[in-house]
């Protein structure tokens, strides 16, 4: 599956590597107290000595592992920006601060001043609404599903929740000309539904297998109790269910939003409008021609990455809770 | 306020049967509490009550209708569950008046009927606070307001103190009590625990492995156990149980227990030579004064001693057997020592050693 651009250079564990200062405890008392009472304090000192250097060597494996995979993450973005804020000439120059740094990539993309980026602001749209759409329908569907399989104990529940694990052993990539083919049949190529609609079959199987493993969570005696207060299923759903799966609800919108804000190829083959383009495809389109504009690329391409970064960075208390909540098949 | 009535009752989990056809009625504004070790069915049977379980067989009937094919929520019956279950992301006046306001009624009404609730259970202080925010017997309190609030014709308890600490389920006994004395509506309890059971209960069921064992006040069931079961469930610490041979000799009778005689209560039935088991409650003995042998006592050697304050209990060996004895006030006897029991014969229970039931 792609996955978000930015995903680990803020929720990532860059920030937890400060190495906790080990201060041995080696404050003793006067000399000259009893042997036994010295010989116990030598033993303890010795297990402090212990634990300490457990603790060290557990503090620099951890940074041993953590700053190679925090340069891995942060290098191509720093290149990006570096792009970003470069003039034409010196994009290639390979030095680590511009000469002159600049802003004026970034003044092009916004007023559209180049071929490239004629449709800027109407892509970005195209790209938020679809994403959008995305997130919310694929919530609508997956709330419902993991509510009746979950909750209701509706019949076949169990085959669902199998099949959706299914679609997964067969990749996406290999499922896009069928589904080419697919919206084809229903006349609805170069239309944003059509992008929508794949993307919400392609992330709603994910999203209902872990809301159905979250919802597995709640006590199933609210149920008992709401039904014996006089709920209907659908009061139930509305009153009791939707609140208490607000957190996972989150997490599994935000995912289904990035992976639609983010995809490429499902995009790439079923939009071919200029205007109707998602901002991904029209950066890739950056590099139909010989000379492409880089600078002009990467500004674009930084503007772009902000949106998931930040919606990631907003909800990532809920990302890390909402789905690990699911990770394990009880 | 409805009477309850089950009739034949059973339930199969599949093909598991673990009801096997249990009939009895609950009067009107009756307290009744089904008690039985875990496994007997009684939740089961509260649960069918309630409308959260399918009724295999028979029928289940409030106030004279037949309620088999109703939805919980038109049973008209509120229930108290074991995690109190209240919903965690409302106040505690929100939860009180969830049900009414699923039923979209009055708002002044509701809140009257909620202010009413929370004066009754003292939560008055409370009521904008989160469950979270609650200590377990100020939760089981909610729980049992939004029981009240709506005002039902039969209340549903399932195990509703086990989650408390001890100290806090012997006040909160009361409270239920003192509750279905002020509001007298017809309630169904169910817990494992027997003295719960035995303070709280008008009437006792108690159940065991799908069956109803014996029905009756707290006191018919202590004094007069119907069977073996029923008299080692009932009473803490349990009856003590000996098996033996029944022997007549003209109006007295005693039970042989390897040679010790142990005296039988006038009129007790039985035939000569008939195994039996016999029952004595712990604090239906007691020591002799004199500690001297008599024609009507027992000796027995003392191995325990716990004095608890106000009574002490002693654990005796007699023969293989080992009884318990309970004594208010406070003894002299030492472990190893040797007393002479005095049996209070009209208390003592005789069952049958093959069927359990009683004799007599």
């Amino acid at each position: 599956m792609a996955a978000p651009l930015f995903e680990n250079p803020w929720g990532g564990p860059a920030g937890n590597f400060a190495p906790t200062l080990v201060t041995a405890c080696t404050a003793l008392p006067p000399e000259g107290t009893l042997a036994l009472g010295a010989a116990r304090r030598s033993s303890i000192r010795e297990f402090m000595s212990k634990l300490s250097l457990k603790k060290v060597t557990t503090e620099a494996k951890l940074l041993l592992v953590g700053i190679p995979v925090f340069l891995w993450t942060i290098i191509p973005v720093y290149h990006m920006f570096l792009f970003a804020i470069s003039e034409r000439e010196s994009a290639t120059s390979g030095r680590l601060w511009p000469k002159n740094p600049t802003l004026q990539n970034f003044d092009h993309v916004f007023n559209q001043k180049h071929f490239y980026l004629n449709h800027f602001w109407q892509q970005l749209g195209n790209s938020l609404w679809i994403a959008l759409a995305v997130g919310a329908i694929t919530l609508v569907v997956a709330t419902m599903a993991a509510f009746a399989i979950s909750r209701l104990k509706v019949r076949g529940g169990r085959t669902v929740l199998n099949m959706a694990l299914f679609t997964y052993f067969i990749p996406a990539a290999f499922l896009a000309v069928p589904m080419y083919k697919t919206m084809a049949t229903y006349g609805l190529l170069d239309n944003h539904w059509s992008l929508i609609l794949a993307m919400v079959t392609i992330a709603s199987p994910y999203c209902i297998w872990v809301l159905k493993q979250a919802s597995d969570k709640l006590p199933f005696e609210l149920d008992e109790a709401a039904r014996m207060d006089g709920a209907t299923p659908l009061q139930l759903f509305w009153l009791v269910y939707l609140p208490l799966m607000l957190p996972s609800l989150v997490a599994v919108g935000t995912y289904a939003l990035l992976l639609a804000w983010n995809e490429y190829l499902y995009a790439f083959l079923l939009l071919s409008k200029e205007t109707d383009l998602t901002l991904a495809v029209a950066l890739g389109n950056f590099l139909a021609a010989d000379d492409s504009p880089w600078e002009l690329l990467m500004a674009t391409g930084f503007l772009y990455a902000l949106p998931p970064a930040a919606i990631y960075y907003a909800f990532k208390r809920y990302m890390v809770s909402g789905l690990t909540a699911g990770a394990v098949k009880s | 306020m409805a009477n309850v009535s089950f009739q034949k009752i059973e339930k199969s989990f599949g093909k598991v049967k673990v009801i096997h056809g249990i009939s009895f009625d609950i009067a009107d504004g009756e307290f009744v509490v089904l008690v039985g070790p875990s496994g007997c069915g009684k939740s089961t049977l509260l649960r069918m009550l309630a409308g959260l379980e399918e009724i295999t067989a028979g029928e289940i009937a409030v106030d004279g209708r037949v309620v088999n094919e109703l939805d919980s929520k038109d049973r008209d019956i509120a229930m108290v569950f074991q995690s109190y279950a209240l919903y965690p992301h409302m106040t505690v006046r929100q939860n009180m008046a969830f049900s009414l306001r699923l039923r979209k009624a009055d708002q002044g009404m509701t809140q009257q009927r909620v202010a009413n609730a929370a004066r009754i259970l003292n939560l008055d202080a409370l009521l904008e606070r989160y469950p979270r925010e609650l200590s377990g017997g100020q939760r089981q309190r909610v729980a049992m307001g939004r029981a009240i609030v709506r005002d039902p014709k039969v209340f549903l308890f399932d195990e509703p103190l086990s989650n408390l600490d001890a100290k806090l389920r012997v006040s909160m006994r009361a409270e239920i009590k003192a509750l279905h004395q002020r509001l007298k509506t017809t309630t169904v309890y169910v817990t494992h625990d027997q003295i719960e059971a035995m303070t709280l209960a008008d009437r006792i069921v108690v159940m065991h492995d799908g069956i109803v064992e014996q029905i009756g006040t707290p006191l018919e069931l202590f004094d007069k156990p119907g069977n073996l079961f029923v008299a080692q469930f009932i009473g803490s610490p349990s009856m003590n149980v000996m098996n033996g041979i029944l022997k007549m000799s003209g109006a007295a009778a005693h039970v042989d227990v390897a040679g010790q005689l142990w005296p039988v209560a006038a009129g007790a039935g039985g035939v000569d030579g008939q195994p039996v088991s016999y029952g004595v409650r712990p604090g239906d003995l007691s020591i002799s004064e004199a500690g001297e042998a008599g024609a009507q006592t027992v000796a027995a050697t003392v191995i325990v001693v716990e004095p608890t304050g106000a009574e002490t209990e002693l654990l005796l060996q007699v023969g293989e057997h080992q009884l318990v004895l309970v004594m208010h006030g406070r003894t002299s006897a030492q472990p190893d020592d040797i007393v002479h029991l005095i049996v209070d014969t009209e208390k003592t229970h005789l069952f049958d050693a093959t069927s359990g039931s009683r004799l007599g």
